[in-house]
């Protein structure tokens, strides 16, 4: 019955209806194989399903191979500084609430010198859609470990090999408050990775999607064992989250039922080793934004502006006897 | 016959009465024997009255006294002393219930107070201490007090239809405040751009007087005359904002806070309540074209804000905007029009033009208050009007399909209440039909008795038809409220003591003959039967109503009254209301239908439904009863997986849908491999590379999804290796 009104559809006539090339800005430097370029397709196809405005969008980065995100994107974006993506994201929400934020962040952006900053985003819970592409390595300095890299790795900077279990993104995030969305995705499952971009956008409150995604140039043979063996991917399905087609069905067999808002199994879920679990692991879509919380009701209008002034000055105001018994 | 019960059906079929064996009952001051225990209302604690609270817009705007001071003696009452706290509130609600039904007029909190003067609460410590915990609770609503009378059904939906207007005012002017304040900034914006904006003398009078020797204004005047953009604000756009700011700033649909408070010279806000259907559609009409200005600058406005306003595209929409009127949606955030009206008061013109109301979908709520549900006929002989007029403008709302209607007596109004905001929420014409009883003809019997009665005799059922709750019937209409929905009269259980002073019990039907046996117009269809010549012959109306009369009838329809001093009486009824009683009976079969109680539709469905299952349980159970070998379970129903499309090994192509954007196999060739408009791969043209390059492509391929099939050239170099790499993805 949610009928629109004849106004309603006279101020949409004149929307243009954008195709993907529409948001597309320049061609991507990545290297060629590298897993960004499924993310940037998928999220350019979100763009357009989603008629999301150019200029009503924006897309936040902070420096990596990742970051180079929103200059592909022909949309508003903001190449920040290393770690500080989420800070300058969460600025723009608060002070342009009418602006959809994006933000793209790399493994070392955000899980090493970013790491403050994303506990507390988390916490925060402001509307953004957070993408961490996370191929476990620093590729834009040319091969340093980051803290994702799995143990053993070796790199520029632990040429024997990382000594250190890698730090599990899905986990931590799990274990912050007022945490409301989880997702996990792999750049070699278009079909999933767009579906869970997708449930992100559309979820109100941070969104936070893990894209494990490969570097073909630092550490192409790493994720081999879950790319080629489709049983050590593991689709989470359930009503309330994401359902996998028939054809996905057919290749990837392992699948789990799983409740998005069971936040103990999905922490149990989030830390499995030997499979990389696919799908939507959390969502809880009452956790109030930091926003909504702080953003005041009041319309700040000269006159309110006017009036509180007025009643400011007036405590000083020495009053006639006559009118102060007024 | 027996002499008596000769007397009686000659009554029954005549409506003569003969003094000897029968007596009138005017004068006698009968009630119905269920209204016995009736007869003092201010001792009994039940819904009326009410307490219209003031600022609130929900379903908490109208509470009940007796509500209230249930809620707060939850609380006072947790100590050892809750039970003389208990006594002495409910004394007090007694004292304030009986003086609003004297006519007491006020708010809740000062008929409290009065009422404590009443109970002598200064002289009795005990009482003042009850009432002084009670009342902090319970003090914190206040209001003004309505009892169930004549004035009630206006009072109430006034005060819910203010309540409304009150929540739409404040989004309204919440809206318009923010459209002003951007479009303003707008046109600030601009100005602070212009050569104007850029002068020395306005940069001075921004920075203001305390750091006025800090700057070279001059210099910072120059800089900026240079530095800013050059672009001009285009003037039509400036006029057009312009426009749109005095627009919204003299609409007078809803009052401004400048309006409200200061009385500035500005228009004043137009009234929305009228007491008659002529006055409000003339208002409706010679203000829709200031509806139209309004609601058009307000959506271009919501254009000129996002940037999105283009003269090109948008002139020529908007030149036109309106011109077939506005939908209901569109009307909605502006305020509904009121009229109350009282159908003893309507002439033929009048509800012609309540009809034109509620045909035209206009957002006009009209509350139209019945009195009298018992018209006499225009025949003057002391005979029911059959036609009813009054009762059944609801039904006739129900069929324009596109009418909130709600038809309820007084007495269940509070019942209704949330029912009576959505009513009032509703995008188009709602039509309120309401039962007052305070036609003062019924045996001194109080409006809220009589309309109780009304409801619970089907004389007046009460319903909602909601047009917005769903497509059918089953989702729009209600009938639930109606007591004991499923029977054609609602049975109550009667108890009164006999000569021997023994109890006895039995169970009474609620017909329309029991309503109407009170109103004294409707007299001389009843006659009272003396004790010693009751009879046999002497059934219960209900009883009567459902048998069929074939010949002279041998019983008489009876019913069961009560005199002043509450005696019971056997009232016998002629055949007249007997048949309004079969009359008003159908009708409420009709409403049932509609209610989904008794469907005969769906009643005739299950039938025929049920006869096919029967008859196909009976096939099978033959079939198996032969002894055939039993077919496999139904194993070919398990839901096969889409199938997937065939595809030769020796056909080249891309799994597309898993193709994850990796650019590795276009980088090799861009004619071959192109992307689709998801950006995902597929061979767009395979004449143009060799084999080579499609075999290196799918072992390239990050993802394996290319599948080079056979070589289409035969002659091509080094083919018989090519094949061998090839096989891997075939």
């Amino acid at each position: 019955m949610n009928m629109m009104s004849a106004t309603e559809c006279l101020l949409q006539m004149c929307d243009e209806h954008l195709e993907l090339e529409d948001y597309a800005s320049g061609v991507p430097r990545w290297c060629t194989g590298c897993g960004d370029n499924a993310i940037l397709a998928a999220v350019q196809r979100l763009c357009r399903d989603e008629g999301l405005r150019p200029e009503k969008t924006v897309f936040v980065s902070g420096i990596g191979c990742s970051s180079r995100f929103p200059h592909y994107m022909k949309t508003y974006g903001f190449h920040g500084i290393h770690g500080r993506a989420l800070p300058i994201a969460e600025g723009i929400r608060m002070a342009r609430p009418d602006l959809k934020v994006f933000v793209n962040t790399g493994d070392g952006d955000c899980c090493s010198i970013g790491a403050a900053h994303w506990i507390h985003a988390i916490r925060y819970n402001m509307n953004i859609t957070v993408f961490l592409h996370d191929n476990q390595i620093y590729g834009l300095t040319k091969k340093q470990a980051s803290p994702t890299s799995p143990i053993g790795t070796r790199s520029n900077t632990t040429p024997r090999g990382s000594y250190l279990e890698a730090l599990n993104p899905l986990s931590v995030t799990l274990g912050v408050q007022n945490v409301s969305f989880v997702a996990q995705a792999v750049d070699w499952i278009p079909e999933v990775l767009f579906d869970i971009v997708k449930a992100a956008y559309q979820h109100k409150g941070l969104s936070f999607v893990r894209i494990v995604q490969r570097c073909p140039e630092w550490l192409p043979t790493s994720l081999d064992p879950w790319l080629h063996d489709p049983n050590k991917v593991l689709l989470l399905n359930h009503e309330n989250g994401l359902q996998s087609s028939a054809g996905l069905s057919r290749v990837y067999k392992n699948q789990l039922q799983h409740d998005p808002a069971n936040i103990d199994r999905a922490r149990e879920i989030a830390s499995s080793t030997d499979v990389v679990p696919v799908g939507i692991l959390y969502r809880n879509p009452e956790v109030p934004c930091y926003e909504d919380l702080r953003r005041s009701d009041t319309l700040h209008t000269p006159e309110l502006t006017r009036d509180g002034l007025n009643a400011e000055l007036d405590k000083y105001t020495v009053w006639p006897r006559e009118a102060r018994a007024a | 016959m027996e002499a008596n019960t000769q007397a009686h059906v000659a009554f029954f079929l005549t409506g003569r009465r003969p003094s000897e064996h029968l007596d009138a009952v005017d004068g006698l001051d009968l009630w119905p024997a269920l209204f016995a225990g009736y007869r003092d209302l201010t001792r009994l604690r039940y819904d009326f009255p009410l307490l219209l609270v003031g600022k609130r817009s929900d379903h908490l705007m109208v509470q009940s006294l007796s509500g209230l001071i249930d809620a707060a003696l939850a609380d006072a009452t947790r100590g050892g002393d809750g039970e003389r706290i208990r006594k002495h509130v409910l004394r007090l609600e007694q004292e304030i219930r009986t003086l609003v039904a004297a006519g007491a007029v006020g708010s809740f909190s000062a008929l409290w107070d009065r009422a404590a003067g009443e109970l002598g609460a200064s002289a009795d410590q005990g009482i003042e201490d009850s009432l002084r915990r009670t009342s902090a609770a319970i003090k914190k609503v206040d209001g003004d007090l309505a009892d169930c009378d004549a004035a009630l059904p206006a009072r109430l939906l006034q005060h819910a239809w203010a309540a409304v207007q009150r929540q739409k005012a404040e989004q309204f002017r919440e809206h318009v405040s923010r459209l002003v304040l951007k479009l303003s900034d707008i046109l600030k914006a601009d100005h602070e751009r212009s050569e104007a904006g850029r002068s020395a003398k306005h940069l001075k009078a921004a920075v203001g007087t305390g750091f006025v020797e800090a700057f070279d204004f001059d210099a910072m005047s120059r800089m900026l005359s240079t530095a800013l953009p050059k672009d001009e604000f285009p003037e039509p756009r400036r006029r057009r904002i312009g426009q749109l700011l005095d627009v919204l700033r003299a609409q007078q649909f809803f009052p401004t806070p400048a309006l409200a408070t200061k009385k500035t010279g500005a228009a004043k806000s137009y009234s929305f309540v009228f007491d008659n259907c002529a006055e409000a559609l003339a208002a409706f009409r010679k203000r829709l074209p200031k509806l139209i200005e309004l609601a058009k600058a307000i959506a271009i406005a919501e254009l000129e804000i996002d940037g999105q306003y283009s003269e090109a595209k948008h002139d020529a929409l908007f030149e036109q905007f309106g011109a077939n009127g506005l939908d209901p949606q569109d009307l909605t955030p502006f305020p509904d029009y009121l009229v109350c009206v009282n159908a003893g008061r309507m002439q033929a013109a009048e509800h012609a033009q309540l009809m034109e109301i509620l045909s035209s979908g206009l957002p006009i709520k009209i509350l139209l208050q019945i009195d009298d549900i018992l018209e006499e006929a225009p025949d003057g002989e002391g005979n029911l009007n059959s036609g009813m007029r009054s009762r059944q403008t609801a039904n006739m709302a129900i069929g324009l399909n596109e009418v909130y209607v709600l038809q309820s007596s007084s007495s269940n109004l509070y019942r209704f209440r949330e029912r009576m905001l959505r009513g009032l929420n509703y995008r188009g014409p709602a039509l309120f039909s309401i039962f007052s009883g305070a036609s003062g003809t019924a045996s001194g019997l109080p409006p809220y008795l009589v309309s109780a009665a009304a409801m619970e005799s089907r004389v007046f059922p009460a319903f909602t038809y909601d047009p917005s709750a769903g497509p059918n019937w089953a989702s729009r209409f209600h009938l639930e409220a109606n007591p004991q929905v499923d029977l054609d009269w609602p049975i109550r259980g009667f108890a009164y003591e006999d000569e021997q002073h023994q109890r006895v019990s039995e169970d009474l039907a609620f017909t329309l003959v029991d309503f109407v046996a009170s109103d004294r117009r409707y007299a001389r269809h009843l006659a009272r039967v003396p004790r010693q010549k009751w009879n046999g012959s002497m059934i219960p109306v209900d009883e009567s109503l459902t048998r069929e009369r074939k010949g002279l009838p041998d019983k008489v329809p009876s019913l069961l009254m009560v005199d002043a001093g509450n005696v019971l009486q056997k009232v016998i009824v002629d055949e007249r209301l007997i048949r309004e009683a079969r009359r008003c009976r159908e009708m409420w079969h009709s409403l049932q239908e509609l209610g989904g109680v008794h469907n005969s539709h769906a009643e005739r469905l299950v039938a025929r439904e049920r006869k096919a299952w029967e008859e196909r349980m009976q096939q099978e159970a033959e079939v198996l009863a032969a002894a055939l070998p039993l077919s496999p379970p139904a194993a070919a129903a398990v839901a096969s997986l889409e199938p997937e499309p065939e595809r030769s090994p020796d056909e080249a192509y891309i799994e597309t849908a898993r193709c994850s954007t990796c650019d590795e196999c276009t980088q090799i060739n861009k004619q071959m491999f192109a992307y689709d408009n998801n950006k995902q791969a597929y061979i767009a043209d395979i004449n143009a590379g060799t084999y080579a390059q499609l075999v290196e492509a799918a072992e390239s391929c990050q993802v394996s999804v290319i599948h080079p099939g056979k070589p289409r050239n035969p002659k091509e170099p080094g083919l018989e290796e090519l094949l061998k790499r090839a096989e891997p993805f075939r």
